[in-house]
C-alpha cells in the first residue's frame, strides 16, 4: 500500500476504544452515522470553462479537489501485421489503448514524482481502463483517436487518505465532459463541429457511468463505508472496491434494480498496521501474548465470507454504489 | 448523500460581461475549446443624425474632435416607406447583391452590421473588402455598427440553436433596437423605418412575427426607379431551379475531410486548373508532386473548374491516360446551338464534344509512341475558387428577343473575352440593350445541375470596338489598378508641387549623406518620348588609365516613405502599366515625371552606383551613394547613337558615350561567355497618329547598340546592388531569380527540331543551351533563329522576385542572365520592387535606418508575390493592347505577309507574321477543306492538306499568308484572319 497519508495521533487507549465501539453490533461510530452511511459532501461541475470537463468535490472534512479534463485529437501509432481490427466486411472494432488516458495527480506538500499521487494516480487510471468501454469510445477511426488528459489538483492538505475524493471527482469530471461532433466521413481525417453546443458527452445516457472508488474497511465482522482517518487507524482491512453503475441495457431487462458493476478491487495496508502496541506492563521476552494488552494492531487478511459481504454491501442494488452514483449523478443533470 | 450545484454561467453572471464558447481546430490538426469573454458596452453610438442621445458617444479622431454621423436625418422614402428609411442586410443579401450595393444611385443609409460583417469575411474574402471599401465611401453612408458589443443587441446562442438562426436573430434584435432607439430619437416625429433585407424565408417569417420591417432584396429593388436594371445585378445564388429531381451533369464534390485526407496521403493533388489556350476541353494542372502537368480532358474530368480555380485532383486509371491534344477546339465552334434556357437533354458531353474527344483517342493510339502517352486526372474537389468580374459580350445567337424596349427577362449566355473561362449562363432584362456591348460579369455558382456557370451582370463598359471600353476591358482584365490616385496619396506629395528643388544650402537636412555629383558629365538615354527619366549614366578615365562608371538612379525613396498611403498604394500597384496609346503609373505623375524623373538640366536627387573599372572591363571596386546629379543631356536611344557614330563630336559628354560603349560591349561579351541567354520574342511598335491616337502602322524594334550598352549597365547595377543587399541583410534583401527550367520542358522543342531541321539542342545548362540555340541556324531563312529562340523562350519558368530567406543561395541564380545573384534597382519610378531595394541599399550603406516592414519576411514575401503576378499582368495587358491596336491598324486592309509555322495540329496550324509580331491560327475549316480529306502526321509535323488546297504544310516551314481582318465573334476583338496563299 502506499505511504500511509498520515499517522492518526491516537494513543493506544483511545484506540482500543474506538476499536471495540465498531466491533458492536450495531456498530458505533465516533460519528454517529450507520454503518452504510456516507458524509455528505458539496459538489460541482463545469467550473472550468477552458476544460472539456471538470468538477470540484468538497468532503465535509474539509478537503477539497478539482479535476479538469482535457481531450486532444492524436495520430494512433500504426502497427503493421498486428492491425486486425477491420474485419473482412469493412466494419472496424474500435479498440481503444491503455496509453489514451493520461492521468496526473498534484498534491500539495509532495512530488509529482512522489510515491503517494503516482500510486494513487496508477490506482484511479486502473478502475478507468478497467471498463474497456471509455478507451474504446477515444478511437475515431484507425489513424486517430482522442487522447484524454486528467489532472486533479487536491486543494487540501492530504489530512485523510484521499483516494475516494479523487476518485469522486474524477467521475463527476467525466461524466460532465463532452467531446466536439464528428462532422467528417468516419474513415477521413477528422473535422469536427464548431458549435460547442453540440458537442457529445463521453459518457452518453445509454453508457455505464465512469467508475468510482470507494473506501470500505471491516473491523471484527462489522463492513464501514467512507471510513474516517480514525476508523482507519483500528482497521483491521482496508479495500477500495471501483464500481461503476450498471448498463441501462441489462436495467430494462432485470427485473428491480440490477446490481452495480464492479470492476477491481484492492485491498489496501491499513494505517492501524503501524500504530503502536499499547501494553498493560512492559514489554516481556517471546512473543508477547495479545490478551491483555491495551491494543495490538490488527495482523492478517481477510475471510472470504467477509469480503463477499463487504462486496454485497457496495453493489448489491440499493447498496453503497448506488446511492453515491445517484447522487453523483444528481450533480450533474 | 446530500449535494449542492451550482453551474459555472454561461452568461458571466452580469449583464456586461458574456462570452463565447465555441470549438477551434487549427492547421496542425489540433481542436481546441475555445472560450472568449465578450464585455459588452452601452457607449456604441447608432450613428443616426436623428439621435441626440448617441452625440456623446460619438467617436473622435486624433485631434479629439467628434466625427460626425453617418445616417442622414432625411434618408430617401420608397412607396412603402414614404416617411424613409435605413436598411439592415443581412450577410447574404450582401453575398448575393454586393453590385447592387454600389450602385451610386440607390442604398443609401445602410447599417452594416458588426454580425455581417464577420459572416461576409468569412465567406468571401473579396466581398468583404468591396464591403469595407463601401463603408468608407462618405456619399453612400454606409455605417458599421458593432451590434456584438453592445449590451442590449449581443445575442447568445441558445443551446442546438445552428450559427445561421443565432446570427438572423442578432440581425432582428439589432433591427428591432434601431427601430425603438429611433422612435424614442425623434420625439413623438415619425421615425424612419428600419428595414432587414433578408432572402431567408424563416427569417422573414420571424421578423414579420415579431413586427419588424422585413423584404426580400429582390423585393426591395422592385420597387425601386431603376429596377429592371438593377435587377439584373443580382446574384444568382439564390435561385434555385425549381423542380427536385434536376438531372445531375457532373459528379459530386469529395467532402472537405475525404480531399484533405487524400492531400496528405498523396492520393489527391491540389494545384491551379489552368486550360489550354488552343483546346477549351483540355486542361491541366501542375502539382508538385510531378514534374510535368497532370492533364484533364473534357468538361466532366473539370467537373466545374473554371481556370485559375485551386482544384484537388486524382489521377484516372493508365487505360486513360493519353498524348495532350493534336487538334485545335474552340467552344464556339463545338457549341454554337446551345439554347441557354434548354435544360432538358442537356448533356455534359455533347455528341459533338464527345465526338471530338473520341477523335483525339483515336489520334493517340494511331501514334504508337508510348512516351507521348500523359498522366491524365480529373477534379474531385475545388479547394480554392478563383472567380473574378470577367469581361465578354452577350452571344447574339442567344438573344431571343432583340427588342430593346422589351423588359422580359430571359436567359443569355456571355462569352468571356478570355477564351479558357466557359460561357457564362446569365438572366436579364436589358439583353437588347446589351448586345453589341462590352459588358463586366460575374460567375455566381455552378450547380451540378448546369452545364454551364450562372453569373449576373455588373455593368456595361461600352459599345464594342470602341477605345475607352477595349481599354477599360484590357485593363480589368488583367487587373491593373487604373483608378486615379486616391487623395490620401496625393496628400504625400510634396507642398511645392513642381516648384520643387534641390535645396542650394548644403546644410539643409535633403543634403545630409548625400554626395555632390553635380560636376560629373551625366547624360540619358531613353526611348523616344520618354517622360520617366529613371536612370543616368557617366564614364570618366581615371588618373591611373582604369574608368569610372557610375549609374544614377532616380531617388524615388527620398519621396516616398515607407508605410505612407503613396507607399500602400505603389505596392499595391507595383508596376507601372504601358498600353500602347496609355500609361498606368505607380506613382503619381508629379513624382515619376518630374521631381523623380532624372531630367536634363536640372539638379536631381539620385541614387548612385560608381565603379573603379579597368581597360578590360574588370570591375576593381564599386561604391553607392546618395547624390545629387545634373543630366546635361537625354539622348534618345537614336540620338545616342548618332552621336556616338559621329567621329567630329569630340566633346567630353560624346567620349564619356564612346567609353560607356566600349565597356558595354565587353561586359555583354563575358556575359554570353558566362552562358547568358540571347532570348527573343517578337516585338512590335504601333504608331499612333498624335492628335486621336488612331493606329497609322505597325514597325518592329529595332535594336540599336546604344538599347544595349544601357542594358549592359543596368545590369551591371542590379548585380552589384544585389550582392551588397544580400550582405548586408541575408534573410530580408529582396531579390529577383529565374529558375533553371526543368528539362522536360524542352523535350518536344528538341524532337521538333531534330525532326525537321536535323539539330540538336541541348539544354542541360544554359550556356549549352545558348550554343547550341547559336548553331540552329538556317541560312535561307534568317528568321528562323529568331523563331526558335521565341520557342525556346516559352519553354522557361518566368523570373520572379523573392524574398532571400526563402532560397538556399545556388537557388538566387538567374538562369537567362546567367548571374549567381540580381535584383531589380534600376527602375523605382515604374516598379515597386525597386523601390524597396533602394530602401534596403540605403540602410546597407547606413544612409537610413531600415524601416520595420522590410525587416519582416512575411511581409516581404507578401510584397514578392503582389508583385510577381501585377508584373506578370502589366506585360500580358501591354502585348494585349499591341495586339488590339494591330487588329485596328490592320482594318480594313488586306495584305500578304511572310509567315512561318509554328505549330502544327491536325485540323489547322498556328503561324507567327513578324512584320506584325502577331501569332495566329489557321484552320482547315478556314481554308474550306474538310478535316477528312487532310491527313496529319504527328511524327514529323506535317499536316497534307487535301481538298482544293493540296499542299503540305510543316513545322517551321515559310508559308505566305493573306491578311485580313476579322471581328472575331467568341470574344468580340477585331482580330485578324489568316488565309494561305
Amino acid at each position: 500500500m502506499a505511504p500511509s497519508a498520515t499517522q492518526t495521533l491516537l494513543s493506544p487507549a483511545e484506540l482500543s476504544y474506538i476499536h471495540h465501539s465498531l466491533s458492536l453490533s450495531p456498530p458505533i461510530r465516533p460519528d454517529g452515522r450507520s454503518p452504510t452511511e456516507f458524509r455528505p459532501l458539496f459538489a460541482e461541475t463545469d467550473i472550468l470553462p477552458n476544460t472539456n470537463g471538470s468538477a470540484r468535490v468538497c468532503f465535509a472534512d474539509g478537503s477539497e479537489a478539482i479535476a479538469g479534463v482535457k481531450a486532444e485529437v492524436e495520430r494512433s501509432i500504426a502497427r503493421p501485421g498486428l492491425d486486425i481490427s477491420a474485419d473482412d466486411d469493412g466494419e472496424e472494432e474500435r479498440h481503444g489503448e491503455n496509453a489514451w488516458v493520461e492521468m496526473s495527480i498534484e498534491i500539495p506538500g509532495h512530488r509529482d514524482d512522489d510515491a503517494l499521487p503516482v500510486f494513487l494516480a496508477a490506482m484511479l487510471t486502473e478502475a478507468l481502463l478497467a471498463d474497456s468501454e471509455l478507451k474504446d469510445r477515444l478511437w475515431i477511426n484507425r489513424r486517430f483517436h482522442w487522447k484524454l488528459y486528467i489532472d486533479i489538483l487536491l486543494l487540501s492538505p492530504p489530512s485523510s487518505y484521499p483516494l475516494p475524493l479523487l476518485s469522486l471527482t474524477t467521475h463527476l469530471s467525466l461524466l460532465s465532459t463532452h467531446l466536439p461532433a464528428l462532422i467528417s466521413d468516419p474513415a477521413d481525417d477528422p473535422l469536427f463541429n464548431d458549435d460547442w453546443h453540440s458537442a457529445t458527452p463521453l459518457y452518453p445516457p445509454s453508457s455505464s457511468t465512469p467508475p468510482v472508488t470507494l473506501l470500505v474497511t471491516t473491523i471484527g465482522e462489522t463492513i464501514l463505508l467512507d471510513p474516517t482517518p480514525e476508523e482507519l487507524a483500528v482497521a483491521d482491512a482496508v479495500l477500495a472496491l471501483s464500481v461503476a453503475a450498471p448498463l441501462p441495457s441489462k436495467a430494462k431487462k432485470g427485473k428491480g434494480n440490477p446490481q452495480a458493476r464492479l470492476l477491481a478491487i484492492r485491498t489496501l495496508d491499513p494505517p492501524s498496521r503501524l500504530t503502536p502496541l499499547g501494553t498493560t506492563a512492559g514489554p516481556t521476552e517471546g512473543a508477547p501474548p495479545r490478551t491483555g494488552m491495551a491494543w495490538a494492531p490488527p495482523q492478517g487478511g481477510l475471510k472470504r465470507e467477509l469480503l463477499s459481504r463487504v462486496i454485497k454491501a457496495v453493489v448489491a442494488p440499493g447498496g453503497g454504489a448506488e446511492e453515491v452514483l445517484a447522487g453523483l449523478a444528481g450533480v450533474v443533470a | 448523500m446530500t449535494s449542492l450545484k451550482r453551474p459555472w454561467r454561461a452568461d458571466g453572471g452580469g449583464p456586461e460581461l458574456a462570452s463565447k464558447v465555441y470549438v477551434r481546430s487549427t492547421k496542425s490538426g489540433k481542436v481546441q475549446k475555445i472560450v472568449r469573454e465578450v464585455y459588452l458596452r452601452r457607449d456604441i453610438p447608432c450613428s443616426s443624425m436623428l439621435c441626440e442621445a448617441c452625440l456623446k458617444h460619438a467617436p473622435s479622431n486624433s485631434q479629439n474632435q467628434a466625427q460626425p454621423f453617418v445616417l442622414s436625418a432625411k434618408p430617401a422614402g420608397t412607396k412603402r416607406f414614404p416617411q424613409g428609411h435605413y436598411l439592415i442586410p443581412d450577410t447574404n443579401a450582401f453575398l448575393t447583391g454586393m453590385d447592387l450595393f454600389e450602385v451610386e444611385s440607390a442604398f443609401h443609409d445602410v447599417i452594416v452590421l458588426q454580425t455581417v460583417l464577420e459572416e461576409v469575411r468569412n465567406r468571401s474574402l473579396p466581398l468583404y473588402h468591396r464591403l469595407v471599401n463601401l463603408t468608407k465611401n462618405e456619399s453612400k453612408r454606409f455605417y458599421v455598427f458593432f451590434n456584438e458589443f453592445r449590451a442590449e443587441t449581443h445575442v447568445l446562442r441558445l443551446p442546438g440553436e445552428t450559427i445561421n438562426d443565432r446570427n438572423d436573430r442578432a440581425v432582428r434584435a439589432a433591427v428591432a433596437w434601431y427601430a425603438g432607439h429611433l422612435a424614442m430619437a425623434v420625439n413623438g416625429r415619425k421615425p424612419p423605418a428600419v428595414v432587414m433585407i433578408s432572402d431567408d424565408k424563416g427569417n422573414l417569417a420571424k421578423a414579420k412575427a415579431e413586427k419588424i420591417d422585413g423584404m426580400k432584396l429582390v423585393e426591395y429593388v422592385s420597387h425601386l426607379d431603376d429596377a429592371t436594371h438593377l435587377l439584373d445585378m443580382i446574384s444568382e445564388l439564390h435561385e434555385r431551379r425549381p423542380g427536385g429531381k434536376a438531372e445531375m451533369f457532373y459528379p459530386e464534390y469529395y467532402s472537405m475531410s475525404k480531399l484533405l485526407t487524400g492531400i496528405k496521403a498523396g492520393t489527391i493533388h491540389q494545384g491551379i486548373f489552368n486550360i489550354s489556350a488552343y483546346n477549351f476541353l483540355e486542361g491541366s494542372v501542375h502539382v508538385p508532386a510531378f514534374e510535368k502537368s497532370l492533364l484533364i480532358l473534357g468538361r466532366e474530368n473539370a467537373n466545374r473548374a473554371v481556370s485559375g480555380d485551386v482544384v484537388a485532383i486524382e489521377i484516372l486509371p493508365k487505360d486513360q491516360w493519353k498524348a495532350p491534344s493534336s487538334k485545335l477546339v474552340e467552344e464556339e465552334s463545338l457549341d454554337k446551338n446551345d439554347n441557354p434556357d434548354a435544360e432538358d437533354g442537356e448533356e455534359v458531353v455533347t455528341e459533338r464534344d464527345r465526338r471530338a474527344l473520341q477523335e483525339e483517342v483515336r489520334q493517340t493510339q494511331r501514334s504508337t509512341a508510348e512516351n507521348r502517352l500523359q498522366p491524365t486526372a480529373r477534379v474531385v474537389g475545388v479547394i480554392k475558387r478563383n472567380w473574378r468580374q470577367y469581361v465578354g459580350h452577350v452571344d447574339r445567337d442567344s438573344v431571343k428577343s432583340t427588342d430593346k424596349h422589351s423588359r422580359q427577362q430571359q436567359m443569355v449566355f456571355v462569352r468571356p473575352m478570355d477564351r479558357r473561362i466557359p460561357k457564362i449562363r446569365m438572366r436579364t432584362r436589358q439583353a437588347g440593350e446589351l448586345l453589341g456591348k462590352r459588358i463586366l460579369v460575374t460567375i455566381d455558382a455552378w450547380d451540378r445541375d448546369s452545364r454551364y456557370p450562372f453569373g449576373h451582370f455588373v455593368r456595361s463598359l461600352g459599345d464594342l470596338e470602341t477605345k475607352g471600353a477595349e481599354t477599360e476591358a484590357l485593363l480589368l482584365e488583367y487587373d491593373v489598378q487604373y483608378r486615379p490616385f486616391a487623395n490620401a496619396v496625393l496628400d504625400c506629395l510634396p507642398r511645392e508641387g513642381h516648384d520643387w528643388k534641390v535645396p542650394q544650402e548644403k546644410a539643409d537636412p535633403g543634403w545630409q549623406g548625400r554626395r555632390d555629383l553635380r560636376d560629373l558629365i551625366v547624360c540619358s538615354i531613353d526611348p523616344v518620348g520618354c517622360v520617366d527619366i529613371d536612370d543616368a549614366l557617366h564614364a570618366r578615365p581615371l588618373p591611373n588609365g582604369n574608368y569610372e562608371v557610375g549609374v544614377h538612379i532616380a531617388d524615388v525613396s527620398h519621396f516616398v516613405k515607407p508605410n505612407t498611403a503613396m507607399d500602400k498604394e505603389a505596392s499595391i500597384r507595383g508596376t507601372t502599366v504601358y498600353l500602347v496609346d496609355k500609361r498606368i503609373d505607380m506613382l503619381p505623375m508629379l513624382l515619376g515625371t518630374d521631381l523623380c524623373s532624372l531630367k536634363p538640366y536640372v539638379e536631381r536627387y539620385a541614387f548612385s552606383v560608381l565603379w573603379e573599372i579597368d581597360s578590360d572591363a574588370n570591375i576593381i571596386n564599386a561604391n553607392f551613394t546618395k547624390s545629387v546629379i545634373r543630366s546635361r543631356e537625354a539622348f534618345s536611344y537614336e540620338q545616342a547613337q548618332l552621336r556616338i557614330d559621329d567621329a567630329s563630336q569630340q566633346d567630353d559628354l560624346t567620349k564619356s558615350m564612346r567609353v560607356l560603349m566600349m565597356l558595354s560591349k565587353k561586359f555583354k561579351q563575358k556575359r554570353m561567355d558566362a552562358g547568358a541567354l540571347n532570348l527573343a520574342s517578337p516585338e512590335v511598335r504601333v504608331e499612333l497618329e498624335s492628335e486621336t491616337s488612331d493606329p497609322i502602322d505597325v514597325k518592329t524594334k529595332q535594336a540599336l547598340d546604344t538599347n544595349s550598352l544601357v542594358e549592359e549597365f543596368m545590369l551591371l547595377a542590379n548585380t552589384s546592388v544585389a550582392a551588397k543587399v544580400y550582405t548586408a541583410f541575408p534573410q530580408t534583401a529582396l531579390l529577383r531569380r529565374h529558375a533553371a527550367p526543368p528539362k522536360s520542358n524542352f523535350e518536344d522543342l528538341a524532337v521538333q527540331l531534330k525532326v525537321k531541321k536535323g539539330m540538336t539542342l541541348r539544354s542541360d545548362s544554359s550556356k549549352a543551351l545558348a550554343d547550341s540555340l547559336d548553331t540552329c541556324v538556317d541560312p535561307t531563312v534568317p528568321f528562323f533563329n529568331t523563331m526558335v529562340r521565341i520557342l525556346a523562350t516559352r519553354c522557361m519558368m518566368s523570373a520572379e522576385y523573392f524574398c532571400a530567406g526563402t532560397q538556399a543561395y545556388p537557388e538566387f541564380r538567374h538562369y537567362g542572365l546567367a548571374s549567381e545573384i540580381y535584383t531589380h534597382f534600376t527602375s523605382p519610378i515604374r516598379r515597386y520592387a525597386d523601390l524597396e531595394v533602394h530602401r534596403q541599399l540605403a540602410a546597407a550603406i547606413e544612409y537610413e535606418v531600415l524601416h520595420q516592414s522590410l525587416h519582416s519576411r512575411a511581409k516581404l514575401e507578401a510584397v514578392c508575390k503582389n508583385i510577381n503576378v501585377r508584373h506578370r499582368n502589366a506585360q500580358l495587358a501591354g502585348r494585349a493592347s499591341v495586339s488590339y491596336y494591330v487588329g485596328q491598324a490592320l482594318k480594313g486592309r488586306s495584305l500578304v505577309e511572310e509567315a512561318y509555322v509554328m505549330r502544327v495540329f491536325s485540323n489547322g496550324f498556328v503561324v507567327i507574321v513578324p512584320r506584325f509580331g502577331v501569332e495566329d491560327v489557321v484552320r482547315l475549316k478556314d481554308l474550306g477543306v474538310d478535316e477528312k480529306e487532310s491527313e496529319f502526321d504527328g511524327d514529323r509535323y506535317v499536316l497534307r492538306i487535301g481538298g482544293e488546297v493540296r499542299r503540305d504544310v510543316e513545322l517551321f516551314q515559310r508559308v505566305k499568308v493573306g491578311i485580313t481582318d476579322e471581328l472575331e465573334e467568341s470574344t468580340g476583338k477585331r482580330k485578324i484572319r489568316l488565309r494561305l496563299v
